[in-house]
């Protein structure tokens, strides 16, 4: 049997940036997996503001990802058959929001797409779709947000851009922010850095005291 | 979620996939299409029948018998009619019968179907007539309107002499229409039309054996449906329960005909089902390919809040909406056949107008499309619940398998709607078992037969192979390549149709052909006995052969075993079985030797010199209620004779030659009234000849040609096998669909090869060739193991159903593979258009 994560001890605090480091087959992204109910642990417990979520129906899970989490990921993953706009309308839809289209409207002009809202992800570049996609997470203002490897598929410059709009809405949010990433530029901005190593937490290091949102 | 959204995020899902919506619609609409047909074809002759009832009746009411009627039922009626003002009777007979013209010193005769009318005929429905004069008038004295092909075939103008059993009677003109010819079925001869006053001056209806005799009745204006039923019924209770007579009403609007029609549309709605079931394969076969290629945007919805069940709610219900959609172009479609059928099958269908338009069969249609498709759709959808969110942070998490319980139920729910739509369409849960039965085992076989292909192609060494054959048998065993859902469903539209032009095929040669050397051409009936002599030395002197007659008694039957007729009638009527064979005229012959295609099964013949013995047909006493043994008294003209039986027959119909169900001993009947059948093997060229001179000297005698007969039906089932060919092209429609379909689920894939192939050297005819031999391999496997189906059914069929002897036709055999394979090439390159066109560089980019 592989052990992809080992005798992990973590808390993260609201409204707190933590950015989760490791080489490659380190386990980042089954940490995220777990935090996000995603997937199930062999053993141990996760907890989300207290709750165990490990042995919550598949409803469940989908209720809390709808209500309490966010997602930003490497490839971005909007649906293609939807435009910029309807993208980041979705979570807003599916969470009954009355203002919905208003909402949506002033996230895409937060991240400077007001004019690209009619545009698929395929005649977008890929720190539009990026953006576009940091809209869509930040739509419903979710308390947790897990951004997996967000400027991966960037080049330096848009990813600079990508992850200042990320820090601007995490702020004006207040949202608790995971971040996975193998650049240490990118962890840098952390509060806190958690390096994995073998599927154990190697060291963690905190930047600076608790940021007050 | 709200609706709202739900209908939303469908239409936002349905877009960039017009090509899968192109093939979802296609594949449905052939088999409503069909269903729809049929069904509207259905109801539709049905209505029509219904709403002319009282035109094909001629009348509200219809007392008939084929002996003369009773007198106290006579009376009856009289009485009826006297003490009900505005109501009304009139007689009316029909008959098969020779008539004759002068031709120079001799005759010239045909055989017609003759109707003889009394006054006030037809009560409703309109006669037309050439001249367009009063009925009556024109049938005065002895006038008679004959049918336009008579007049044709006898060369008859107004003014003409016409002999009917031997009296002159003079041609008036033509009869155009009558309202209560049905128009189905086989017509002996042309029609005649007689008063019935001037027919009884020929002793015509006096005689003739196969006389069907009527008295319409018309009921008062103002009368309400329900006292035809009450004087039906009233009528009927002064019947015994082995009476001749039946009494029928225009509410019952022809129920046998409906019945009969009623029948072979449940077995055309099955055939129809067929390409309807086809295309729940291809339905399903693109909902898979759909879902595969949005797993990713399912695992985001997960992931953004979507529940399991909503998700499979939000496919399942575009799903649905494109099955209504797909079900609502295929009721179009089936309406627009229905626009022209009945004018391609107007020998089949009563001659009643018949509406295209049909809301039951559009709704019918609807229903079992919609349904067919959601019903498909449940394995590829059921499998959404098992797509994991995970996959957004891994692309290799896969979709986990279906449990076997799961995939379990998931069958079973199958089979079941399956069945369901079975039974909606033959109305009979033992058709529907048989049909799904049929289907599971069709399937079975050929996905089966798909699955081994594939294995065995990847095991040929393909490596000596040239590079088209290679590329395109390496395609065809390719995972993902569609290759058993196209094999299953071209292989099935094959098995229908070549079985069902196998049976047609072995059904029209047997009645064509398949009669022995000696078999006669000619029959005559209603001879008396002392003209049998003539009529034989007329037979030789035209070069007749095989002559043989029989002497026929007709007689009632009285009682089996003590028990009375009448009782064993009541008996059958309460078991819902038919009486006709205990109220019928019984022809009994009598002969010291059986002719030789006659079996003794049981006892033996003329054996018990104490006794009078009669030798029963085994089927023929099992309905009579008789076995070996049996007093079976039968009432001969009024004089009772009690028979025993001391064998029992099996009889070869098919030798053609004269036989009969019940043979008695000689010396029993020898004293009694009867006729002569005769029948005699002719050369062609001398049958009209010897028709002429025996109409000419015996009025009476009634001579049928099987040739003629013969080519009648034959004509008759090709005109059903028309339509049953059509049906057939629906599931050849429905197999091409989802080739195509799968071809267009894998245009993707198929534009990447193209492209490669194009990048190392390939010609665009290069490529062609390479699809060309994938799809072949598709086209012959599903061919042959579709035809070899198809004529195992056949086989089942004829042999084992209608009993009738197989021949094998290898031309069918050969074609109909090459048939398939042509069509599948066809079908495959057409659905590669695009890819074929595309640049490599265009698709190289892109990736």
């Amino acid at each position: 049997m592989l052990t992809i994560l080992d005798r992990i001890d973590l808390s993260i605090a609201p409204g707190e940036f933590v950015a989760v480091l490791g080489p490659s087959g380190s386990g980042k992204s089954t940490l995220l997996a777990l935090m996000a109910g995603l997937d199930r642990p062999t053993s141990g417990v996760v907890r989300l503001d207290g709750r165990p979520i490990q042995d919550l129906s598949e409803d469940a899970l989908a209720r809390l990802r709808r209500d309490t989490i966010g997602f930003v990921f490497q490839s971005f993953q909007l649906l293609g058959n939807l435009t910029a706009q309807e993208n980041v309308l979705l979570p807003l839809e599916l969470a009954g929001r009355s203002d919905a289209r208003s909402r949506a409207d002033t996230l895409l002009a937060t991240v400077g797409l007001a004019e690209r809202g009619h545009h698929y992800p395929s005649q977008l570049s890929g720190g539009e779709q990026q953006r576009v996609a940091l809209a869509r997470a930040f739509g419903p203002r979710p308390p947790i947000l897990l951004a997996d490897e967000p400027t991966g598929n960037l080049d330096r410059a848009t990813g600079k851009i990508v992850l200042d709009t990320l820090e601007q809405l995490r702020i004006e949010n207040g949202t608790t922010l995971v971040l996975v990433t193998h650049d240490p530029d990118v962890a840098r901005l952390a509060d806190r850095r958690i390096h994995l190593v073998d599927g154990r937490i190697d060291r963690e290091e905190r930047t600076v005291a608790e940021r007050v949102p | 979620m709200k609706p709202s959204l739900a209908l939303s995020l469908m239409a936002r899902e349905s877009r960039g996939s017009a090509g899968k919506v192109v093939f979802f619609l296609a594949c449905l609409s052939v088999g409503v299409a069909a269903v729809v047909a049929v069904a509207g074809l259905a109801s539709g002759v049905d209505r029509g029948l219904r709403r002319e009832a009282r035109s094909l009746l001629a009348g509200d009411v219809v007392v008939r018998s084929m002996k003369p009627m009773p007198q106290d039922v006579v009376a009856s009626i009289d009485r009826w009619v006297a003490a009900h003002p505005g109501s009304a009777s009139t007689p009316l007979l029909e008959m098969a019968t020779v008539v004759t013209t002068p031709r120079g010193d001799a005759v010239t005769s045909s055989l017609v179907e003759l109707k003889a009318v009394g006054p006030g005929w037809p009560f409703y429905g309109n006669v037309e007539t050439e001249p367009a004069l009063p009925l009556q008038d024109l049938l005065a004295g002895e006038g008679v309107l004959v049918a336009p092909d008579l007049a044709k075939k006898l060369d008859l103008r107004e003014g003409s002499r016409l002999d009917i059993g031997g009296k002159p009677f003079t041609v008036r003109g033509r009869i155009v229409s009558e309202p209560d010819r049905l128009g189905v079925g086989i017509d002996l001869g042309p029609r005649l039309l007689v008063s019935r006053a001037t027919l009884a001056t020929t002793g015509l209806d006096t005689f003739g054996s196969r006389v069907d005799r009527k008295v319409l009745i018309k009921l008062p204006d103002d009368a309400q449906p329900h006292e035809a039923e009450d004087l039906e019924k009233s009528l009927e209770a002064g019947l015994k329960p082995d009476s001749a007579v039946r009494v029928e009403t225009y509410v019952d609007a022809q129920p046998g005909l409906r019945d009969r029609f009623k029948n072979a549309t449940r077995f055309l709605g099955l055939v129809a089902l067929v390409s309807l079931v086809l295309g729940g394969i291809g339905v399903a076969e693109t909902v898979r390919a759909w879902l595969a290629s949005r797993l990713d945007a399912i695992a985001v919805l997960k992931c953004l809040g979507l529940r399991p069940r909503e998700v499979v709610a939000l496919y399942a219900g575009e799903t649905a909406i494109l099955g209504f959609l797909g079900s609502a172009l295929g009721a179009l479609m089936g309406t627009a056949v229905l626009a022209v059928a009945p004018r391609l099958l107007a020998d089949v269908l009563p001659a009643v107008p018949i509406d295209a338009f049909s809301p039951a069969a559009i709704l019918r249609g609807l229903l079992l499309g919609t349904g067919i498709a959601v019903l498909f759709s449940v394995a590829p959808l059921s499998s959404l619940r098992l797509v994991p969110p995970l996959r957004v942070l891994r692309r290799d998490a896969e979709p986990l398998k279906a449990g076997k319980l799961a995939r379990l139920s998931v069958t079973l729910v199958l089979i079941a709607g399956v069945f369901a739509a079975a039974w909606i369409q033959s109305d009979s849960p033992r058709m529907a078992a048989g049909f799904a039965g049929g289907m599971i085992a069709a399937t079975a076989i050929l996905a089966g037969a798909a699955w081994l292909t594939t294995r065995a192609v990847e095991r040929v060494a393909r490596g000596r192979l040239k590079v088209t054959l290679r590329q395109g048998l390496a395609a065809a065993a390719r995972p993902g390549a569609g290759t058993l859902p196209a094999i299953t469903a071209l292989g099935l539209g094959v098995l229908v149709v070549v079985g069902m032009l196998l049976v047609q095929r072995g059904v029209m040669a047997s009645l064509r052909a398949d009669r022995p050397e000696e078999a006669p051409n000619l029959f005559l009936v209603d001879m008396k006995a002392g003209e049998w002599p003539r009529v034989e030395s007329i037979l030789r002197d035209a070069g007749a052969t095989s002559v043989r007659f029989a002497p026929i008694v007709t007689a009632r039957l009285s009682s089996v075993d003590g028990v009375s007729a009448a009782d064993l009638a009541a008996r059958h009527m309460k078991e819902g079985r038919s009486r006709w064979i205990l109220t019928r005229e019984q022809n009994i012959t009598y002969m010291r030797e059986l002719p030789k295609d006659n079996e003794i099964l049981a006892g033996s013949l003329w054996s018990d010199p104490g006794k009078n013995e009669i030798s029963i047909e085994q089927e023929y006493a099992q309905d009579l209620g008789a076995k070996l043994g049996s007093k079976v008294v039968f009432d001969v003209q009024g004089v009772p004779i009690e028979m025993t039986v001391t064998s029992l027959r099996k009889v070869g119909w098919r030798s053609f030659g004269i036989n009969f169900f019940l043979v008695a001993e000689p010396g029993v009947l020898d004293e009694a009234p009867q006729r002569r059948v005769a029948a005699a093997k002719l050369p062609d060229a001398a049958e009209q000849g010897v028709q002429d001179r025996i109409a000419a000297e015996f009025p009476t005698v009634v001579v049928l040609r099987v040739r003629d007969i013969v080519e009648k039906v034959a004509k008759l089932l090709d005109r059903i096998g028309l339509g049953i060919r059509i049906l057939g092209g629906f599931a050849i429609a429905a197999g091409i669909a989802i080739l195509a379909g799968a071809v267009g689920a894998s245009a993707s894939r198929r534009g990447r090869e193209v492209a490669l192939l194009k990048t190392l050297g390939a010609t665009r005819a290069g490529v062609v060739s390479i699809f060309s031999v994938e799809f072949a391999l598709l086209g012959l496997v599903a061919g042959i193991i579709g035809t070899v189906g198809g004529g195992v059914l056949a086989w089942a069929v004829i042999t084992k159903g209608m009993e009738l002897p197989w021949t094998w036709r290898p031309a069918v055999m050969l074609l109909a593979p090459l048939g398939a394979v042509v069509l599948s090439v066809l079908a495959g390159i057409t659905a590669s258009a695009g890819a074929l066109r595309k640049r490599p560089i265009e698709v190289l980019r892109a990736e």
